[in-house]
């Protein structure tokens, strides 16, 4: 569309090129056809003529007679046709008869010779400044063979057929012109749902995802454009809804312990108290800057993670060995909540990143620990499945209900949100097993039925 | 111990003097990088607390410098991003240490008394006494008032590391890699589990206490009572 925009060329130029193209090389064709049909239809006629004028000539020389006599009837001979001249010798190369005009002994031999001779044959010689077409023939007679030379003026023929292919030329150009302006005229009409679908695309912005395109106001060949495209803004929309939703729940998150720093800070201002109060305080906030300052991190990590910035330092990996230590890092935790750990199946080394699978595994094992009655057992069972390896950890317990099992790897999703504060996590920690998983080309999921709560986690196997 | 922090933001820079010369240690402050290379080269310091983002000159450019001059002092880099090109730059250049922001003072602190005592000659004790307590390190057995008290691997490795760092104040976060390899911030409050059944064992039945919680710090192991922040 542009000028010197060094992009493809545009629809229209592309199509309009192709039009031209095909209606000149066709129209050109057309052009040398009816040329050459024309010009064989005079030399068809040129000789027509030339032959019955040398049949006149044949038989006049035939009578046998001579001197004034036979010159006499010879210009009698062809006194019916204009513009054609001839001359006679005889057999011995002797001049005997010509007619007034050029002299056509200039262009002896030039001629074809009649009894052969084709229309296309028929070529046009000066002689004299003249353009003639011509031929030679021979004529019996009792005395002798006489040679013929018969001519006739191309002239007129000639002016015909400059003037017939300039009008020739003319139409065909103005013919070209006309279709190709309506191939122009056409290819814009064609392009008018193009223009269409351009200016509803202009419709959806930012806060106008909701918008979609309808493919039943389309031609056919645009209805997958406006599909593919309207499941683009599908995704997008999603994408978009779940960063808004991200980004408020941030501003919830924060604003909530700011508020009550702010107020607490601003209350103890408010007179002199005890130095004893004013360390309360103080370790109060330090408690809440400490859930900010985690609850940042994670959300950084988080971002970073969506944004493909986590660089993996993978090396082989036991599960078996990490889940082990695992247990021993939560032993006290277990312990102090009677619970125990187990762990059970097999699973191969799998390629991965230490740090963040026992950081992922860790979360999941708190957060089992977390919901496991006492005198119960956490599992953890290591199975290897068609995805790849399968680390799910099982854990007794009040099920969840279905509803929230899809949110749950959601960000700041809570089950219950009265208990929004009082756990010890941000809600954050499942959202970070599962970018790990994924980082890694893996899955998250869970289920819940029957009094057990599985959260599973499969890396792939290389 | 002569410490150099470099740091722009002045707020950071008081605290950091403030609290690093509350614990002990003797402190310069230079608010830019130029400040920061002219005394790390004039004068001498047993480590160099680095701020990456300077308004002049960058932390990595004063410690090439003073590199190039021939200074091997430690150096601590702090920085607001934690990216891994910068981790390694870092630690191209000789820095000892990397610390992203925000981070707890403890951690500093802690990271601090490490980078100091690399240099020196390790402690190859067999035994590790405060107070009554006791540690036999080859057979990794405790004794507190020569009664023995049966630990878990993990609890003696806890003990151990506290022992260690005997007065110092050891954030959870440290603890947790030192002794558990877990190198993140656990969702859980395992290790102030882990403190209280150790202390259980410990503390519970015997006189003085040694385990103190630092509120909002970590957990520091000491014969005394500290001043007031116990």
């Amino acid at each position: 569309m542009v000028r010197g925009d060094r992009g493809p060329l545009s629809l229209t130029r592309r199509v309009l090129g192709f039009v031209a193209l095909a209606v000149g090389t066709s129209l050109l064709i057309s052009a040398a056809l009816i040329l050459a049909a024309v010009e064989r239809h005079f030399a068809e006629q040129d000789l027509a003529e030339l032959g019955v004028a040398h049949a006149a000539i044949a038989q006049a020389l035939a009578e046998e007679r001579t001197g004034n006599g036979l010159a006499a009837v010879l210009s009698n001979a062809i006194s019916g046709h204009h513009g054609v001249y001839f001359q006679v010798e005889d057999a011995q190369g002797r001049f005997v008869y010509r007619s007034p005009g050029p002299d056509l002994s200039a262009a002896a031999g030039a001629f074809p010779a009649i009894a052969s001779v084709r229309p296309q044959d028929l070529e046009i010689q000066r002689v004299d400044g003249r353009a003639l077409v011509g031929v030679e023939g021979r004529a019996l007679a009792k005395s002798g063979d006489f040679r013929v030379v018969i001519a006739m003026d191309a002239e007129f023929h000639q002016g015909f057929l400059g003037a017939f292919r300039r009008s020739l030329a003319l139409i065909m150009l103005g013919t070209g012109a006309a279709t190709l302006a309506a191939a122009w005229f056409g290819i814009h009409q064609g392009h008018e749902p193009l223009r269409h679908l351009s200016r509803s695309m202009r419709q959806i912005r930012a806060g106008r995802l909701s918008l979609r395109l309808d493919p039943q106001s389309l031609p056919a060949e645009l209805r997958e454009l406006a599909a593919s495209f309207n499941d683009m803004i599908g995704r997008l929309e999603l994408g978009f809804e779940r960063l808004s939703h991200f980004s408020s729940d941030i501003a919830h998150e924060l604003r909530t312990p700011l508020t009550s720093l702010t107020t607490q800070t601003q209350v103890m201002l408010s007179r002199a108290r005890s130095a004893q109060e004013y360390r309360e305080m103080l370790y109060s906030s330090l408690e809440e800057l400490e859930r900010l300052t985690k609850m940042v991190a994670d959300m950084l990590w988080l971002a970073k993670s969506d944004n493909a910035l986590i660089e993996l330092e993978r090396t082989d990996l036991d599960l078996q060995r990490e889940i082990e230590e695992l247990f021993e890092f939560f032993e006290a935790l277990a312990a102090d909540r009677n619970v125990s750990l187990t762990v059970s199946g097999s699973a191969p080394p799998i390629r991965a990143d230490r740090g963040l699978i026992r950081r992922a595994l860790s979360n999941l094992l708190s957060n089992a620990l977390r919901y496991t009655p006492s005198g119960e057992t956490v599992q953890v069972h290591l199975s290897r499945e068609a995805g790849g390896v399968k680390v799910a950890v099982v854990n007794p317990g009040d099920p969840i209900p279905q509803e929230h099992l899809p949110k749950l790897f959601e960000r700041f999703y809570r089950v219950d949100p009265a208990r929004q504060r009082d756990g010890e996590g941000v809600g954050l920690g499942l959202s970070i097993v599962k970018s790990i998983a994924e980082s890694h080309g893996g899955r998250v999921d869970v289920a819940s039925h029957g009094g057990w709560t599985e959260f599973s986690f499969t890396v792939p196997v290389d | 111990m002569r410490l150099l922090i470099v740091e722009d933001d002045r707020r950071t820079g008081d605290y950091l003097r403030q609290g690093l010369a509350e614990a002990g240690f003797t402190v310069m402050l230079a608010r830019n990088g130029l400040d920061g290379h002219h005394l790390a080269v004039s004068e001498t310091f047993d480590l160099v607390i680095m701020d990456v983002m300077l308004p002049d000159v960058d932390g990595w450019r004063v410690v090439r410098a003073l590199r190039d001059a021939g200074k091997q002092v430690p150096v601590l880099f702090l920085t607001a991003r934690d990216r891994v090109e910068d981790r390694v730059k870092g630690l191209e250049l000789g820095g000892d240490d990397y610390l992203v922001k925000p981070f707890a003072f403890a951690e500093l602190l802690a990271r601090v008394r490490t980078l100091l005592r690399r240099g020196a000659a390790p402690v190859m004790a067999d035994r590790l006494q405060v107070a009554d307590l006791c540690l036999d390190l080859p057979r990794r057995r405790a004794t507190r008032a020569g009664k023995r008290i049966a630990l878990s691997q993990k609890e003696f490795a806890l003990l151990e590391l506290l022992v260690r760092h005997q007065g110092e104040v050891l954030p959870r976060s440290l603890i947790a890699s030192q002794v558990w390899d877990m190198n993140f911030d656990s969702d859980s409050n395992v290790i102030d589990v882990a403190i209280r059944r150790l202390r259980a064992k410990i503390d519970d039945d015997f006189e003085p206490k040694l385990i103190h919680t630092v509120r909002g710090m970590g957990y520091r192991l000491d014969a005394e009572e500290a001043d007031g922040a116990g």
